[in-house]
């Protein structure tokens, strides 16, 4: 199972946090090198993923999903009751996983196809590592405008462990 | 198995046909189908773009940038000592250099599947309902709500889409990418999926 990239968005629509993976342990040493790529305000350190990317950033990938989740989500509600809830949807390339927290937070995750459902990973990371380790955090502000206080460093590492070791 | 109920979508995004078969979903208003068609059409469109682009090897693009420098190094001191008119022949020459290179550098990903093509959404999953959505060719979208735990969605796909080539584009008086009346399409599609429960 591969991840290629998570997102966090407040109910504020902001992405608050966001990271990619690139498949070959290679390229992920060197995201690791320039692990401040997930803040939002940092365009050089993120250059260097952004080598196949053409014309579109990061910041626009963000928006679109937003875009997209949002767009589907609404959708869903209407079809299906206020208390349906929009989990995945799958194209011949890649599957999302959405999962939405009752404070309206929302953890998007990016897979490949062949993953099983996610829900319960993205509760995990919700319950185990935002709420203890940006949540609890006294130092972190209520709200996150750019990402303040989501970029902490156990959050981050925790994150980068919870995915290689417990997901792959 | 349970098909709640299908969605025909034109090329151009536009509604052409809706049908419940089965309760289960709330019923919306025509002006609300027609901007969930609209919406599903726009989103579509978006997920097939937001595809993860993997960079195919970043060596290839950065050794390529120093070839391509050198020889732009390379050129211009040996061709130093003749006049300007030389001298601007070798510049639009390390143009065209540098605009292959920048073309290379673009097109150096990859998809997580190569050898498939990216498409859009094809199925999504909610607590209460799947959507499949099979586009055809030419760009018709099929949305099929149905139950979350049913099997063989495909066969149902391919059987509508036999239906309405059947029914609706040999119908002489169908106009294309105009809403589909046609009564022997309701008609066998009710009848087979009945059939099948």
């Amino acid at each position: 199972m591969v991840v290629y990239s998570f997102y966090i968005f407040d109910r504020h629509a902001e992405c608050i946090y966001k990271r990619r993976w690139l498949p070959r342990p290679v390229s992920t040493s060197g995201s690791k090198s320039s692990r401040p790529t997930s803040e939002a305000s940092a365009p050089a350190t993120s250059a260097p993923v952004l080598l196949g990317q053409s014309a579109r950033t990061t910041d626009d990938d963000a928006k679109l999903i937003f875009g997209t989740v949002f767009s589907l989500r609404n959708m869903v509600r209407k079809l299906g009751g206020e208390d349906d809830n929009f989990v995945t949807y799958k194209t011949s390339q890649y599957k999302l996983h959405y999962y939405e927290t009752p404070t309206n937070i929302k953890f998007v995750m990016l897979t490949d196809i062949k993953s099983p459902s996610m829900r319960v990973a993205l509760q995990q990371i919700y319950i185990n590592l935002y709420v203890e380790y940006v949540v609890k955090n006294p130092l972190s502000p209520v709200e996150h405008p750019g990402g303040v206080g989501v970029n902490n460093e156990l959050f981050e590492e925790s994150l980068e462990q919870f995915v290689t070791r417990v997901l792959s | 198995m349970t098909v709640f109920s299908l969605i025909i979508i034109n090329k151009a995004g536009g509604l052409i046909y809706q049908r419940e078969f089965q309760p289960g979903l709330r019923k919306l208003s025509t002006n609300d189908y027609l901007v969930l068609a609209g919406t599903f059409h726009g989103v579509h469109a978006i997920t097939r773009t937001i595809t993860p682009k993997l960079p195919l090897l970043t060596p290839t693009a950065t050794a390529s940038t120093p070839t391509s420098a050198s020889s732009n190094l390379a050129s211009p001191s040996g061709t130093s000592t003749p006049i300007p008119p030389t001298t601007t022949t070798t510049t639009t020459t390390t143009t065209t250099t540098t605009t292959t290179t920048t073309s290379v550098a673009a097109t150096t990903y990859t998809y997580p599947i190569p050898g498939v093509p990216a498409t859009g959404l094809e199925s999504l999953e909610t607590d209460k309902f799947r959507l499949t959505c099979f586009q055809t060719l030419t760009g018709t979208k099929f949305l099929l709500f149905t139950d979350p735990h049913m099997a063989n969605i495909e066969v149902v796909m391919k059987k509508i889409y036999e239906f309405y080539a059947d029914f609706v584009m040999k119908n002489p008086f169908y106009q294309l990418e105009m809403p589909v009346r046609c009564e022997a399409f309701d008609r066998n599609l009710n009848g087979w999926l009945r059939g099948r429960t």
